[in-house]
């Protein structure tokens, strides 16, 4: 106890400095007690009360992560990493989030008037906080405690709005299969501490443990520890989940399974990659080689899986595990200096998402129902909108003159860039399943379409009398079609702002 | 002092007991009850290691944690099996597959 005392100074005085960087966090965290307070006394008053306070929570975070100061210095004995990586990350999140809040609104305000909202908002706030922590840290009790947050946040949020048997199945699938996939990443991580002794996996005490213990006991550790971060990211063979939740989940809440989580994910993943695949040690190869191995995977079945769905939610689903695929390619170009293209991809991916999961809720109230068939004919009611969800379709191709065509650009250049400096067969393939599920992809995308225009109206049910509008939500879906094909025709706007140090 | 092969070999056997009872399912509870042996096993592992780490105790600390989180998830998964009960009279996860391919 005694030998802690003359240290206890400077001890303090890191920790009151490592707050300052802590600031964006300890926003979020505010506002998560604030909307409780809010949705527990103020609600029975206003009733966006607590919706607001998510929302200040939520533009206050952006902004002190924009103004962030990032220094690289240590932030709680180098348990977080503050740099301009996670930065970037943090303020694709905080949009991501704040877009959902207000889909779950809207969401809220037409299909369930009588439920209480105020409670998934402060939930919303929690899961945040857990995917700001993924990207900021490279020490392990971190990565898990982050993973952990933003699981057991996701399952609430799928089962939050419950109501029928079919989202109730979809959220005791989630909880079980996430529940299974963090015990095994758990006893991975207790591995590789026995092995190690630490559990920073930048530190060189893990690269000398890890060169030390023995191989297939280390590479067993490894595939555990791939287990969790597979799960959260969705790449095969942990995406088993993702087509039955995404389609049980209510549509705005897909919209949150589908895009933030895979930011915060794919974040801690890529500094892994990088810290790992930077020694020339036999880990450093399996690391590299399953990526390489799980990608060319991932990309075939989420696409060739999708072509035989009926459910726009189930094709989404595929959808996001194929491109998952793309985002392992991403990271790859990550690891070789340029951190521009994952982060254009991922902003891209996000946009997509969400435009197209806006135009999903829209669609899913004119017409109660998710299932392509019901579609039929419907392209001459809602011109505007079909033709729009067309451009995304064809920005999730990656065809031009979207913003999906130049996100796969830049990375299909960059692979190939690696492949005529490295000579790695592996890469070339990488590339040639990457080229032909994206001309694959095609087939899915535009049954929507064909669907919309070209199928002759069956005798539906005219749109249940719900009253509210959701002009909201189709603004915003239309706004952001309109920035995916601003953003295809001029890239630099949003190269130049990842760019800057 | 009992060497470390000893516990490893335990929190093996412990693991593989938990991931039997998840993989031969027939009742989500069960599930429940592997995952956390599951969980269990690796706590175990952490504290048996966390022996040789005298000097910053991650393994202790990281067990911790482990355990808060495991029973966060746990609550979390058993209200979630309640309602699914609610709506289908069983807990059995063979027979809960409306959603499918």
């Amino acid at each position: 106890m005694y030998e802690f005392a003359p240290q206890i100074t400077p001890i303090i005085d890191h920790i009151i400095d490592s707050v300052r960087s802590f600031r964006p966090e300890l926003a979020i965290s505010i506002a998560f007690i604030g909307t409780i307070f809010c949705s527990l006394f103020i609600d029975k008053y206003w009733k966006q009360s607590s919706f607001s306070s998510f929302l200040i929570g939520i533009v206050a975070a952006g902004y002190l992560t924009y103004t962030q100061n990032v220094e690289n210095l240590p932030v709680f004995f180098d348990m977080l990493r503050v740099d301009s990586f996670s930065q970037y990350a943090r303020i694709i999140i905080l949009f991501g989030v704040a877009i959902i809040g207000l889909y779950i609104q809207q969401y809220g305000s037409y299909q369930l008037p009588k439920k209480r909202l105020g409670d998934i908002y402060a939930i919303l706030l929690a899961t945040t906080l857990g995917l700001h922590l993924l990207t900021l840290t490279t020490h392990w009790i971190m990565a898990f405690i982050a993973v952990e947050m933003v699981s057991i946040g996701s399952y609430v949020l799928v089962a939050y709005f419950a109501q029928n048997k079919k989202e109730s199945e979809a959220a005791m699938k989630y909880v079980l299969f996430g529940s299974t996939c963090a015990a095994f990443m758990l006893y991975g991580l207790s591995l590789l501490y026995g092995f190690t002794g630490s559990l920073d996996f930048t530190s060189i005490a893990q690269m000398k443990g890890m060169i030390a213990a023995p191989t297939i006991l280390s590479t067993l550790a490894l595939l555990f520890v791939f287990v969790g971060i597979g799960f959260k990211l969705g790449f095969v063979p942990f995406h088993v989940w993702t087509p039955d939740v995404y389609e049980g989940a209510p549509t705005p809440i897909t919209a949150f399974l589908a895009t933030v989580p895979k930011v915060g994910a794919i974040v801690l993943f890529s500094r892994l990659i990088l810290a790992w695949t930077a020694s020339p040690f036999y880990f450093g190869e399996v690391t590299l080689h399953f990526l390489c191995f799980v990608a060319i995977v991932t990309m075939l079945i989420g696409n060739l899986v999708a072509l035989r769905q009926q459910n726009i939610k189930r094709l989404m689903a595929y959808s996001s595990v194929g491109h998952t695929g793309f985002l392992l390619l991403a990271v790859l170009s990550y690891v070789h200096h340029e951190p521009e293209v994952l982060f254009f991809y991922l902003s891209t991916y996000i946009l997509m998402n969400l435009a197209v999961f806006g135009f999903i809720m829209i669609l899913e109230k004119q017409t109660g129902s998710a299932n392509l068939p019901d579609y039929s004919g419907q392209g001459k009611r809602f011109p505007i909108l079909f033709t729009a969800l067309t451009f995304a379709g064809i920005s999730l191709v990656g065809l031009p003159p979207t913003s999906g065509f130049v996100a796969k650009l830049l990375v299909f250049t960059s692979i190939f860039d690696l492949y005529q400096t490295v000579d790695q067969s592996l890469y070339l393939y990488l590339l040639i399943v990457g080229v032909l599920t994206s001309v694959i992809s095609l087939f899915y995308y535009l049954k929507i379409p064909m669907y919309g225009f070209l199928r002759q109206t069956t005798p539906s049910k005219p749109a249940d009398g719900v009253a509210t509008n959701s002009h909201i939500v189709y603004g915003f879906a239309l706004f952001f079609t309109l920035l995916l094909l601003l953003f295809g025709l001029f890239p630099d706007l949003l190269l130049d702002f990842f760019r800057q140090p | 002092m009992i060497p470390i092969t000893h516990f490893l070999a335990v929190s093996a056997c412990i693991f593989c007991i938990g991931l039997y009872a998840v993989v031969s399912k027939r009742n989500a509870i069960m599930i429940l009850v592997g995952i956390e042996l599951m969980i269990n096993a690796a706590i175990l592992n952490l504290v048996a290691f966390g022996r040789y780490d005298r000097a910053e105790y991650g393994g202790q600390v990281f067990a911790l944690f482990a355990i808060v989180l495991a029973a966060a998830a746990v609550a979390v998964g058993l209200s979630i099996i309640l309602m699914a009960y609610r709506k289908y009279k069983t807990i059995n996860p063979d027979q809960i597959t409306d959603l499918r391919d």
